[in-house]
């Protein structure tokens, strides 16, 4: 079992936040150990009431483990946490249900490792796969991508939670700015406007095994509304000099 | 209609009013009684004294009011109001989201707090429980 290391350098991280996710976080860590040996796999947990931290360890994984639940985007900025303290020169993001193939950070790791780019989204619009979306997802996508090009980065998935960072976006993350549930488009635009260069790759993805609470019941219009406001907030602050 | 001389006249009537002495003695034992909760709530360590100034400023605020006479009329005059209730209300709701407001700040910081103390928690408990490990897997001393 991998335990984390901190205080010695650990030069690469795969972070994989997990919640509830003791049926499928077992088969991602192992993925994720067999396409990328040279990583140190750390699973945070945000505060699961199943086996999911058990599971990752016995898979191979390090753990990091929330006391209650946070969010998904504090369960992040954890990882991201532990990466600035392990002196980590490159963090690979991948999700604890299985949406993400692991072999496919290798695409994402690339330019961040050349010095090429700071965020490298892994997109599912780039032309590998056939990912589909319902048509009021697939419209709120459109809308945020169309904002986002309108204030900063022409990104197509801004929506990514498959994503490689340079050391220098990792700390930008791990700033009391970064949002604890949904860190999407709000903080692409936070990070182009710190000077962070954002690129994309094509990734195949697919379905999310379970539905997501963001799209349930009233959620969507307030994530509508939290988005606009925090993309306001983002623009209306000075940039980086 | 702010100008027709009915309305006007029928204003002053509000406005010159007698106050009620039972109201005025009720407001000043509200101020004291709320005095009285703020101090015993800051002696059993309920409240924080930081906390503690914005609800003697009401209560002085109240006191205040219900002894010198004229301050609610003139108040009342001076924002345009009908009655002395009706300045109440008003003032009453502009400190009710006053206040909030101000909780809603507190709060949004001390949700920050809490994060970033899980956060911390999360990785401390990671670090000892790798140095258990290890100790768990060094050798032990020979008997």
């Amino acid at each position: 079992m991998a335990a984390p290391s901190q205080g010695c350098r650990v030069t690469r991280v795969v972070v994989i936040p997990a919640y509830q996710e003791a049926e499928r976080v077992g088969a991602v860590v192992q993925r994720a150990r067999a396409a990328l040996p040279d990583y140190q796999i750390v699973v945070v947990d945000d505060g699961s009431r199943d086996a999911t931290s058990s599971v990752a360890r016995q898979a191979g994984a390090a753990v990091l483990r929330h006391p209650f639940n946070l969010g998904y985007g504090a369960a992040l900025q954890t990882g991201y946490k532990y990466a600035l303290r392990t002196d980590a020169s490159l963090l690979v993001q991948l999700d604890a249900d299985g949406q993400h193939d692991p072999a496919d950070a290798i695409a994402l790791a690339e330019p961040v490792e050349a010095g090429e780019l700071d965020v490298v989204i892994g997109s599912r619009f780039l032309g590998a796969g056939d990912y589909r979306m319902g048509p009021l997802r697939a419209a709120g996508r459109r809308f945020f991508q169309g904002l986002l090009a309108a204030l900063g980065p022409r990104i197509t998935d801004p929506t990514s939670g498959f994503q490689a960072l340079s050391p220098r976006a990792i700390e930008f993350y791990t700033g009391d700015h970064f949002p604890s549930d949904y860190p999407d488009v709000d903080v692409l635009l936070g990070a182009h406007r710190h000077g962070l260069r954002i690129g994309e790759r094509a990734v195949v993805m697919g379905e999310s095994p379970r539905a997501s609470s963001l799209h349930a019941g009233l959620a969507p219009l307030f994530y509508v509304y939290k988005m606009l406001l925090s993309l306001w907030a983002v623009s209306a602050r000075p940039r980086k000099s | 209609m702010e100008n027709d001389p009915r309305l006007e006249e029928l204003r002053n009537i509000f406005l010159s009013a007698p106050e009620s002495t039972t109201t005025r003695v009720m407001a000043a034992v509200l101020s004291l009684a709320l005095f009285a909760v703020v101090l015993g709530l800051v002696r059993r360590r309920v409240l924080r004294e930081e906390y503690t100034p914005i609800w003697l400023l009401v209560a002085f605020g109240i006191a205040l009011m219900s002894l010198v006479n004229p301050l609610l009329s003139w108040l009342t005059r001076s924002l345009g109001a009908w009655t002395p209730s009706s300045t109440i209300f008003f003032l009453g709701q502009i400190f009710l989201v006053a206040i909030c407001l101000n909780y809603a700040v507190r709060l949004s910081g001390l949700v920050l707090q809490v994060k970033n103390l899980g956060q911390e928690v999360a990785m401390l408990r990671a670090q000892l429980d790798a140095r258990d490990q290890r100790e768990d897997a060094a050798p032990g001393p020979p008997d």
